[in-house]
């Protein structure tokens, strides 16, 4: 959003005066650090599953899917953050118009990584619910060309939801439809999810495992799930927080620690690799068969 | 564009919403925050939001745990099988990789013996009745429980874990099927 942009910008050059709640500014290293992180894993993930011909199914579709939504948003960060020091150094003029295109360009960025994350990772639960439940039809329901299709139409939405939001952006409508889209597709993979889980429970129950492997299940969830909300929910809640309370103290002082609800959804592009992509043995496989071709 | 919709939005937009290009140096405007007379501390949200967070994954972390502690509604099925722990020691877990030299065989084993299983309870549908020993019990359960909510769980007596699905895509079937009395249904072939 242009006022990310902005603030950063106006906590370099003036000072501020409701030092109560000062703005937690984290160092321009950290976000690029993590970024290029972010960028180089999951084009590791992208590029073992283009080369490798075994991993071309749906369900590595999705993933690469995930992939290309992190690395999105990952991209948008070091963009901005060249944008804001080429500003800073006083380069670019604050108010001209390539200025502006270029914040509109980064913005619906931002917004297509988010909405594709999202997407990807509802997506994914889906396909691993279909691959439980009916496993029999997966193959006829989830063939290569629907697997593209879905993946299409669903970045086909995202791009034009994100340029319709960054044009329409700070309205109420645009921000009630964005931050609804995270508890909403929270929910749905909460219930997917358990309900795999429900199963695995009561499998593993009839063939009298050791509890230890369910715990082993429930922690997989936990972590599946935990490490979505936390990178995402504090962003959302911030963007809440500026549209309808900008100037209750409360709200600014959640609204200070910006930059750090900013680096999570940046950790979030890191860590997903490893709990989707690098989850699955093929991919590492197919990742160290790489590695290894690379050096010989 | 960006200078029309500048103007339009201040002309239109003088109020609270004061989030478009005038932000840019006017972001002081809605910066005087008076933190006077404050009856919580200044960081609660903060400080609330994270604790809600922690509170909630760890909720959701021990209801899961308490979901694998509380007792199954049938009884466990001893199945003597060495194969069958084997494979059902990783079975309930989402995506625990395993050992590549053991990864093909029992995702293939348990694909074959998922297939056959809900290849009886297909049956059972119909009304027939399969003389196959390890899916009997969970066939009667079955025709007993439809219509419970939990159908959908027993009819599945075997599941895979979503890697292994295509796993089997590409791996050929052996004839290593030790946990099934009928030969598989070779299910993949239509893809």
């Amino acid at each position: 959003m242009k006022h990310i942009i902005n603030l950063y910008e106006n906590i370099n050059n003036t000072a501020r005066n409701n030092s109560d709640c000062p703005h937690v500014v984290l160092p321009e290293e950290i976000f690029f650090t993590i970024s290029i992180a972010g960028v180089l894993e999951n084009l590791i993930v992208l590029l073992a599953v283009i080369k490798n011909k075994n991993l071309q199914a749906p369900m590595y579709f999705f993933i690469c899917s995930l992939a290309i939504s992190d690395m999105l948003g990952s991209l948008y960060k070091i963009l901005e953050n060249i944008l804001i020091m080429l500003r800073n150094k006083g380069y670019l003029k604050p108010r001209g118009h390539f200025e502006t295109t270029a914040d509109d360009i980064i913005d619906s960025l931002f917004i297509l990584s988010l909405l594709g994350s999202i997407f990807s990772l509802s997506v994914i639960a889906a396909d691993r619910y279909i691959t439980i439940f009916h496993a029999l039809q997966y193959h006829s329901i989830v063939t290569v060309r629907r697997a593209v299709a879905v993946l299409a139409v669903i970045w086909t939405c995202c791009t034009c939801s994100g340029i319709t939001m960054v044009i329409f952006s700070h309205r109420i409508p645009t921000v009630i439809t964005f931050t609804s889209l995270f508890p909403l597709m929270l929910v749905f993979i909460l219930c997917l999810y358990v309900h795999m889980f429900l199963l695995a429970r009561s499998h593993a129950r009839k063939i009298s495992t050791l509890s230890r492997a369910n715990m082993k299940g429930a922690i997989t969830l936990t972590i599946l799930l935990g490490v979505f909300i936390f990178c995402w929910a504090p962003f959302v809640l911030h963007v809440l927080l500026m549209t309808f309370c900008p100037n209750n103290p409360y709200c600014a002082c959640y609204m200070s620690l910006f930059q750090v609800n900013g680096m999570l959804i940046m950790c979030n592009a890191v860590i997903d690799p490893f709990i989707y992509a690098f989850r699955s043995p093929e991919l590492r496989e197919a990742f160290k068969k790489m590695i290894f071709c690379s050096r010989y | 564009m960006s200078a029309q919709r500048s103007i339009s939005n201040r002309t239109s937009q003088q109020s609270a919403s004061n989030a478009d290009y005038s932000w840019e140096y006017e972001y002081y405007e809605i910066g005087p925050v008076s933190f006077e007379g404050l009856k919580a501390h200044k960081y609660s949200i903060v400080i609330g939001f994270w604790v809600g967070l922690a509170v909630f994954v760890i909720f959701m972390f021990f209801v899961l745990t308490l979901l694998t502690k509380t007792g199954a509604p049938h009884q466990d099925n001893a199945e003597p099988s060495e194969k069958r722990f084997r494979m059902s020691s990783f079975v309930s877990d989402f995506g625990r990789p395993l050992e590549p030299d053991k990864g093909n065989e029992e995702s293939r084993s348990l694909f074959h013996c998922y297939v056959t299983e809900a290849e009886h309870l297909e049956k059972a549908r119909a009304g027939q009745q399969t003389t196959a020993l390890d899916s009997d019990v969970q066939l009667q359960e079955v025709t007993r429980s439809s219509g419970r909510p939990e159908e959908e769980l027993n009819r599945l007596m075997k599941f895979d874990i979503p890697n292994f699905v295509n796993t089997d895509q590409n791996s050929s079937f052996g004839d290593d099927d030790l946990l099934i009395s009928e030969p598989p249904v070779v299910c993949c072939s239509g893809k």
